[in-house]
């Protein structure tokens, strides 16, 4: 049996196995349709429901049953919905077990989230440093408004303040109004 | 870590459960595969994740013979919420009689559509780890309630026949 106590690795080994079996376009297709569209859907019809409090419901469940310990911090403004990911149970997970089957399991947060987001008429301003901490700003698509500043949203939870956000040989991935994986900037 | 430091399982978490609703996307992995690349393909994924995701498992197996693979079933199933399982040890063959499954309640639990094949995912991951251990897989039942036994060669167990592994559903 396959089961959901250790669901992170043979997530992050299932990327990769469809890597190899199709490339990157089956892997976008996989989170698109498999996870947005079928695993997640309760989060999908929530937040294209109700918004912003949809997301408030589906993120303070979620990330509360796969992160006991509070490992993270949502700020909720005027028109914006922010997640600070401090100690990622998904990634660290994978960090404490040392797999990595896929390139970059990161990607798979944008890969489902992204379109979902798109669905409900938002878009996202993002980083991630690989480390299992990340930040995520949710804005109605189209918004003007710039990702925050550090600490100017989150105030002390938010995750760039940590020494080791960027710790020397750490790598950032960067969004900017991105509802795709593919939008990375890098 | 909370779960105990001589667990037979080879990834820790820092939680002593998983979280059942990873059960949809494991269904949702399946029909994706089933409806994108066909049957064979995901026989082949799950044959390959048994020989290659689980391989340290497959390599306490084939070292450390039935005890090691009571052992690690024990462990998995008191990872997994909600489980009601039976594990026995025989000379020649482990069983795990399993009374609840956890996916099928919780996909039931939370009115997702199962795949039909849903079940013979045991079988054709099960399998294939068993072969890499020097064992032999069999499973009987299934849509909640099903048998898993884990031989060695001598046992002679009549091959496996897919019609005793019932389709999976409400």
């Amino acid at each position: 049996m396959i089961g959901c106590y250790d669901f992170c690795g043979h997530y992050d080994w299932t990327f990769d196995w469809l890597e190899r079996a199709g490339g990157p376009g089956l892997v976008r297709e996989y989170w698109e349709q498999a996870i947005n569209q079928d695993s997640q859907r309760h989060a999908r019809d929530l937040i294209q429901r109700e918004g912003f409090a949809g997301m408030a419901k589906y993120w303070g469940h979620t990330l509360v049953e796969e992160s006991p310990e509070l490992g993270f911090a949502i700020t909720e403004g005027k028109d914006v919905f922010r997640i600070d990911m401090h100690d990622c149970p998904s990634k660290g997970f994978l960090i404490r077990n040392d797999l990595a089957s896929y390139q970059d399991y990161c990607d798979h947060c944008m890969g489902w989230i992204g379109p979902m987001m798109r669905e409900a008429g938002f878009a996202i301003d993002h980083e991630h440093n690989h480390q299992g901490q990340c930040w995520w700003e949710i804005r109605p698509a189209g918004s003007p408004v710039e990702p925050s500043a550090t600490g100017g949203l989150a105030g002390r939870h938010d995750v760039r303040l940590r020494p080791s956000w960027q710790a020397p040989g750490t790598a950032l991935d960067r969004y900017r109004q991105a509802v795709d994986p593919d939008d990375k900037q890098g | 870590m909370s779960t105990p430091a001589k667990s037979a399982l080879p990834y820790l978490d820092t939680k002593p459960q998983g979280s059942a609703d990873f059960y949809y996307a494991v269904n949702a992995t399946f029909r994706f595969l089933l409806r994108r690349l066909g049957e064979a393909e995901w026989r082949r994924y799950l044959e390959e994740l048994g020989r290659g995701y689980y391989a340290p498992v497959n390599t306490a197996w084939a070292q450390g013979g039935l005890p090691a693979v009571a052992r690690y079933w024990r462990d998995f199933f008191a990872a997994e919420p909600g489980a009601v399982v039976e594990v026995s040890e025989c000379p020649d063959r482990v069983e795990l009689e399993v009374r609840e499954c956890p996916a099928i309640k919780h996909l039931r639990a939370g009115g997702r559509e199962i795949v039909p094949q849903y079940c013979q995912h045991c079988y054709f991951c099960g399998a294939a780890r068993a072969e890499a251990a020097g064992l032999t897989f069999r499973l009987e039942g299934g849509n909640g309630r099903c048998r898993h036994t884990y031989a060695t060669p001598a046992a002679g167990l009549a091959p496996q026949d897919l019609a005793q592994i019932k389709e999976a559903g409400v």
